[in-house]
């Protein structure tokens, strides 16, 4: 894999090349989408793929944009500008402009090329191995802040990637997320380039994508498509098994995310009439709490604590269901607790035998267990994962939903929105965090259990595994900007309900 | 799981009226007499086919309760189907149907198939709506109507059936254009392809409507 080193920087340059002449015109395409009109009046294959807000997801903080840099800036990120004040969350400061995702209307033409390439792409690819990583990673934390050299703490995990990534870097004092998020991006660019140069007609794919969509989200749009094609061969038990998307839409998580955005972009609208109604000092004072509020939105505290050693089982739900106290809105993350809990009972199940180093309460687990070890294949266990992580995000996604409800509905308010907006800033990193670990598992499970399996065939499943965890975690945190407006409505609300009481 | 259309349906009407149970008793095949309100809105899917044709119901399940009112009506947009429902031993439910249904009207478009829906038929001792009064308002306003009991299964497939059955009917009339999702249809994701493909794939059964018929 480390020969990957010398062959990065040209098909680098390759890509960034092909990027800029297929820029313009797809560009115009996602302009032209229309606000009330949904993005997949085209016959689009799985609804999936359409509730983007923005594409450009907010774990692409400082770290990955470093990562991204070379191939970002070549394409002239027309869209991008660089000089908008970089805030935790990245570029999601603009989501606003349009909440329809505009890459699904033009996903048509990412082409089947791309996906018969995917899988050229994964098996060539492998995975980076963890020096090529922490090169990478140093270099970029490097970059961004030279005096801060970041630390860097290389753990070699399974397959070494997720661990890898600098523990945090920092940045104009801001703490961002950081570590396993980025790795998964650092993947998909991989497998990019590597797609970049096998695949001529992926010019026009590539410059779509640098219209800053992600990496991850291409690669799954493309992979839908691709399901889609085949849907007339596969019978649809194995095809939906490890299908993201089905399984994603299959727990309502597209429902959700759909009725939230409905919710978001109403607010929004609201906020913008009250806005335009106000003037002079009054229109000074809100619009500087609101920008207070727009924050807490993009300053989530990511304090990760040094690849902090496993936590206990409890600690998840516990913390969720703190923090989901703190927002004083009448539901419970009973049901996303539930998922997780179920998802970690089955990893710890295939893991019983070959973990005899874990602790005594798994032990007597491991009598009965072994045997369904031994029945749990590498396909097993990926479906399994891919169905945990879908029905972990349409979890949080559901949650999200309700929570932009109930403060819609709630007349009195025992806390302040920006109160709110910061506990579901946190949420938000801890959703995602649990996201990454549970992926980690997942891998782990994977190639414990896959040792005899040839390389072509683990990691493929293992690519999978990390892009999922990748989309998932970028669901949540579309699904948490889209809680934007719903509390600066709240807030506006509140604010003209308290002297009248 | 491949399918010739989707149809997105909302369901409507007073707190308490059996809509969540409705909802249930359709996509679950079973009835839970006590539930917790509803929260904004909660989903549910099946699959049923008309004429030969497997439809996606996509439903939109929305809080009765007068204060999420200016919530659910976010959720109106974009549906092709409503059931707009009612409790036959509740008067005032029936009352509220007016304003119910300018909000759905207002909300959604224009050539949403709205099915009018007496519940708790199964409740005939203690009925407060006579079956009549549903028909007429039904009739006057344009409305397609049924009594359905949630709790025996009473004429729920076919309130959910027959709403599809109309707006594929105007579907293939020309009058909603499929191609534009506010009217609440997605052309299914093997059309675009299978044109010449045929519908190996299509043909596959899931939820097939078994007509059940009439027993209220």
């Amino acid at each position: 894999m480390s020969d990957k080193d010398d062959t990065e920087t040209p098909v680098v340059t390759e890509a960034t090349s092909l990027l800029e002449d297929g820029n313009s015109e797809p560009a115009k395409n996602s302009e032209s989408v229309d606000q009330s009109t949904k993005p997949e009046s085209k016959p689009e294959p799985i609804v999936s793929t359409r509730k983007r807000p923005e594409p450009k997801p907010s774990t692409d903080l400082e770290t990955s944009e470093v990562l991204s840099v070379q191939a970002s800036q070549a394409a002239g990120k027309e869209t991008v500008s660089r000089d908008e004040p970089q805030t935790g969350w990245g570029y999601w400061g603009r989501w606003g402009k349009s909440l329809l995702s505009s890459a699904s209307a033009t996903v048509a033409t990412v082409g089947q090329g791309i996906s018969n390439v995917i899988e050229k792409a994964e098996t060539s690819l492998g995975i980076p191995s963890p020096s090529e990583i922490s090169t990478e990673d140093q270099c970029a934390t490097g970059e961004t802040d030279a005096n801060e050299n970041g630390n860097s703490s290389t753990m070699i995990g399974p397959f070494g990637v997720f661990s890898t990534i600098s523990t945090a870097v920092q940045s104009t004092g801001k703490s961002v997320i950081s570590g396993g998020l980025d790795a998964l991006e650092f993947i998909g660019k991989k497998t990019m380039d590597v797609i970049a140069e096998g695949d001529p007609g992926f010019k026009r794919t590539k410059g779509l994508m640098n219209r800053n969509s992600t990496l991850s989200q291409v690669l799954r749009e493309a992979k839908e498509k691709e399901e889609q094609w085949t849907s007339n061969e596969v019978t649809m038990d194995t095809d939906k098994k490890t299908h993201y998307g089905l399984l994603f839409d299959e727990f309502q998580g597209l429902s959700h995310l759909e009725a939230l955005e409905m919710l978001s972009r109403e607010s929004e609208i609201k906020v913008k009439s009250i806005l335009s109604s106000l003037s002079g000092e009054e229109l000074e004072t809100l619009k500087l709490e609101l920008e207070q509020l727009k924050e807490a939105f993009s300053l989530a505290e990511f304090c990760e604590e040094e690849e902090e050693e496993k936590k206990g089982d409890e600690d998840f739900t516990k913390e969720i269901t703190e923090l989901f106290s703190q927002l004083h809105v009448s539901s419970k993350p009973e049901k996303l607790a539930r998922a997780r809990n179920t998802a970690y009972e089955w990893i710890r199940t295939s893991l019983a035998k070959p973990s005899e180093e874990k602790g005594g309460g798994e032990k007597q687990l491991e009598g009965e267990k072994t045997e369904q070890l031994n029945k749990n294949s590498v396909e097993d266990i990926h479906a399994f994962a891919i169905r945990s992580l879908a029905e972990l995000t349409a979890c949080s996604i559901e949650l999200f939903h309700k929570t932009a409800a109930l403060v819609l509905h709630g007349r009195k308010q025992k806390v302040t929105a920006i109160e709110r907006s910061r506990t579901l800033s946190q949420m938000t990193v801890v959703l995602c965090k649990e996201l990454s670990s549970l992926s980690k598992e997942f891998t782990t499970c994977l190639t414990t259990a896959g040792v005899k399996e040839k390389a072509d065939i683990l990691n493929p499943l293992i690519t999978a595994v990390f892009l999922e965890a990748s989309n998932s975690a970028s669901y949540i945190q579309d699904a948490f900007q889209l809680l934007l407006p719903v509390l600066e409505i709240s807030l506006i609300e509140n604010k003209t309900e308290l002297p009248e009481a | 799981m491949t399918y010739a259309y989707l149809f997105k349906y909302i369901i409507i009407g007073d707190t308490g009226v059996g809509k969540s149970c409705l909802l249930l008793q359709f996509t679950d095949k079973r009835f839970q007499p006590v539930h917790d309100l509803t929260i904004g809105v909660e989903f549910g899917a099946r699959m049923v086919n008309i004429d030969g044709k497997q439809i996606k119901l996509q439903i939109w399940d929305t809080a009765g309760q007068e204060s999420f009112r200016s919530i659910t009506r976010s959720y109106y947009r974009g549906a092709a189907g409503a059931l707009l429902v009612y409790d036959i031993t509740r008067r005032e439910t029936f009352n509220h149907l007016t304003s119910w249904l300018e909000d759905a009207r207002q909300h959604s478009s224009s050539n949403m198939v709205i099915m009018l829906i007496g519940n708790k038929s199964d409740l005939e001792s203690r009925r407060d709506v006579k079956r009549e009064e549903g028909e007429a308002f039904a009739r006057e306003h344009g409305l397609i109507f049924m009594e359905t009991s949630a709790k025996t299964a009473c004429n729920v497939e076919e309130a959910f059936i027959n709403t599809a059955k109309e707006i594929y009917r105007k579907i293939q009339q020309g009058l909603f254009d499929v191609h534009n999702e506010a009217n609440g249809i997605k052309i299914g994701p093997q059309q675009c392809i299978s044109t010449s493909v045929g519908s190996i794939a299509s043909q596959r059964n899931s939820g097939d409507v078994e007509s059940n018929s009439g027993c209220c």
